[in-house]
């Protein structure tokens, strides 16, 4: 008798759970950013946007500035994303070192008029994660923000409990008023064993339904990206977008509402190339499928890229095969052409290595498709800002196959 | 909603934390206590590991070991209640090697061999949960009800979301399980290697 009542519970909870099955929404197109990747009206002024003061600047001199100092003795992983009044909010995480217990999430402001940075604020510290999280955190690290359908903010952040980067998780938090207070953190679970090892440093991207697409990785057994489906503040969804050892810290650009690419980090074995990995999509990031190395060199570190409304892309790299002394800029038609290094942002290679300092985990934004802002690690003691207005960009693009860029070229290959 | 995640969470842990130590007091004291004995220690230790202590922890016991194993899956968290508190069944033999097999499919793909990962079947696939009522239903037949109710518990409460994750998997499976099925046949194989060494003597010959 017992075991018949068992057998009708267990028709019941298998009922009730094919319904909620039923009721995961399906898989969505992306949502391409900027509108629509066309080409620019010929009548639009590169850079002219509500708020953006940098329009007067003169071609070929990009913005530079540093983000305030918090007094912190170490920062890294810096991100951007753009405000609703056209200024920039920048979030990075600071402390006596990278994973000390007293490392914070910071965040300031970028006044696109005055061009200043206001003052840096904590977003969340440890013990406040801890709190909003009900469970033991150890450290904190990657914030990466994102902009909602809604238009509310998100600021999806790593935090480790136990061991390294490896044993990592991702947490989340929401704001109403644009990053000023946040929402408790919530936990997004990604990883079957104990929902270890996930990170995230990359932008997301947008589904046409309104969900986000959240580009993650794994770094422990595996190193491999992942591509969540993320609803408010849970994963409903997940791809592999790599597998194996070799591929980390995914960043994503749409080419259509099917169709994107994912440029990694290479992780891989010495006696393996040291290029950028790259894997595809054709179906909005439902299965993603291996392709050619870009013929960067990559030496293990952070690669960051936009594209913009006309199709250009833009890539801050380290490109050399070790060591992360060199930075710079690059561009691409979006055509599948070359790509072409425009600016040398950071070079110590004449120094000697002792004295080489380290440019890393670049992170590009465009506020309107035809401008960029970057912001990089500088020898993990401050974090640079530099501005790339539509005029520059453009005199970058007409520049692409000229003979100075070709000698820019000759000189960081 | 939040909050009534977070506490829910908090309290399993909790409970789960106090079973362990109650069953390694057993263990200690080599005898079962009486059923009102763990009782009242379930729920001394209980509350013990879900208040906070204070002195240098800003949190609860039972956060930190969250913090650490993330939450339970409901069949480890039920099979784990049930086996200390009740006096039902024990669990198959067969049932421990399906969980260890499983686990030996399950965890190399999932944690990034090739580009299938059965892991993410749990948000979305029919065929998984066709799987799951299946494998219940198989050993309901066989004769072990209780994991019959364990397995339709967890799906309600996976229906229902009652864990942060929304992924099935997350409700039946954990590392903690595969753990316990690994220990348990090992503990069962070599009891039954130490029963043969000693039935041997009696047939030895000469």
């Amino acid at each position: 008798m017992s075991r018949i009542v068992a057998f009708c519970f267990l028709f019941i909870a298998a009922v009730v759970a094919d319904v909620r099955m039923d009721a995961q929404p399906a898989w969505s197109t992306f949502k391409p950013p900027f509108g629509a990747i066309a080409p620019l009206d010929s009548e639009e002024i590169p850079g002219a946007v509500k708020g953006d003061s940098f329009k007067s600047h003169a071609v070929g001199v990009p913005q530079d500035d540093w983000l305030p100092d918090t007094g912190a003795l170490s920062v890294h992983a810096s991100s951007l994303i753009a405000l609703n009044d056209g200024n920039i909010r920048a979030f990075w995480f600071a402390g006596t070192r990278e994973g000390a217990a007293d490392v914070v999430i910071v965040s300031a402001v970028f006044d696109s008029k005055s061009r200043l940075w206001g003052a840096p604020t904590t977003v969340i510290d440890r013990v406040g994660a801890e709190r909003g999280l009900s469970r033991y955190i150890a450290k904190l690290g990657n914030p990466v923000p994102a902009r909602m359908a809604d238009g509310r903010l998100q600021l999806f952040f790593v935090t480790v409990s136990m061991g390294g980067w490896a044993g990592s998780s991702i947490s989340t938090m929401i704001s109403d008023d644009e990053g000023v207070t946040w929402s408790k953190p919530e936990r997004l679970i990604t990883s079957p064993l104990m929902n270890i090892s996930t990170l995230v440093k990359s932008p997301s991207v947008q589904f046409a339904d309104g969900r986000l697409g959240l580009p993650a990785y794994h770094e422990w057994i595996g190193r491999f990206g992942e591509f969540l489906r993320i609803e408010g503040s849970q994963v409903i969804d997940l791809r592999r977008m790599s597998a194996g050892r070799g591929t980390i810290q995914p960043v994503v650009l749409l080419q259509s509402n099917e169709s994107a690419s994912a440029y990694f980090r290479q992780t891989r074995g010495a006696q393996q190339l040291k290029q950028i990995p790259v894997s595809q999509t054709t179906d909005a990031g439902q299965s993603w499928q291996s392709a050619p190395d870009l013929d960067i060199a990559n030496p293990n570190s952070a690669v960051s890229m936009v594209t913009l409304n006309d199709g250009v892309q833009l890539m801050a790299a380290n490109n050399i095969e070790t060591g992360r002394y060199r930075l710079v800029l690059m561009m691409n038609d979006g055509h599948g052409g070359r790509w072409h290094p425009i600016q040398i942002l950071e070079d110590d290679e004449s120094l000697p290595n002792d004295q080489r300092r380290e440019f890393s985990y670049p992170y590009l934004i465009s506020t309107n498709g035809s401008d960029a802002h970057l912001v990089y690690t500088w020898n993990r003691k401050r974090i640079r800002h530099i501005y790339f207005d539509g005029a520059w960009i453009e005199q970058a693009k007409i520049q692409l196959t000229t003979p100075v860029t070709k000698s820019l070229e000759q000189g960081v290959q | 909603m939040m909050s009534y995640l977070q506490n829910s969470a908090l309290i399993e842990m909790s409970i789960s934390c106090s079973v362990v130590l109650m069953y390694c007091l057993q263990q200690l004291f080599r005898s079962t206590f009486p059923m009102i004995l763990r009782i009242a220690l379930i729920v001394i230790l209980g509350n013990a590991f879900f208040w906070p202590l204070g002195f240098a922890m800003a949190l609860p016991l039972a956060a930190y070991v969250r913090g650490v194993t993330g939450d339970l899956s409901i069949v480890t968290t039920l099979l784990l209640w049930s086996s200390v508190i009740g006096s039902a069944k024990p669990c198959p033999n067969g049932f421990k090697v399906f969980i260890v097999a499983l686990a030996l499919l399950f965890y190399p793909f999932a944690l990034g061999l090739g580009m299938i990962d059965p892991y993410a079947w749990g948000y979305h696939s029919f065929i998984l949960l066709l799987g799951v009522v299946c494998v219940a239903i198989v050993w309901g037949v066989a004769g072990w009800v209780r994991i019959v109710w364990i397995i339709a518990l967890a799906l309600m409460a996976w229906s229902v979301q009652w864990h942060e994750s929304r992924n099935l998997w997350d409700y039946l499976f954990d590392p903690f399980l595969v753990f316990w099925a690994l220990g348990s046949l090992i503990q069962a194989w070599r009891y039954k290697r130490r029963e043969k060494a000693q039935s041997g003597y009696l047939f030895r010959a000469g």
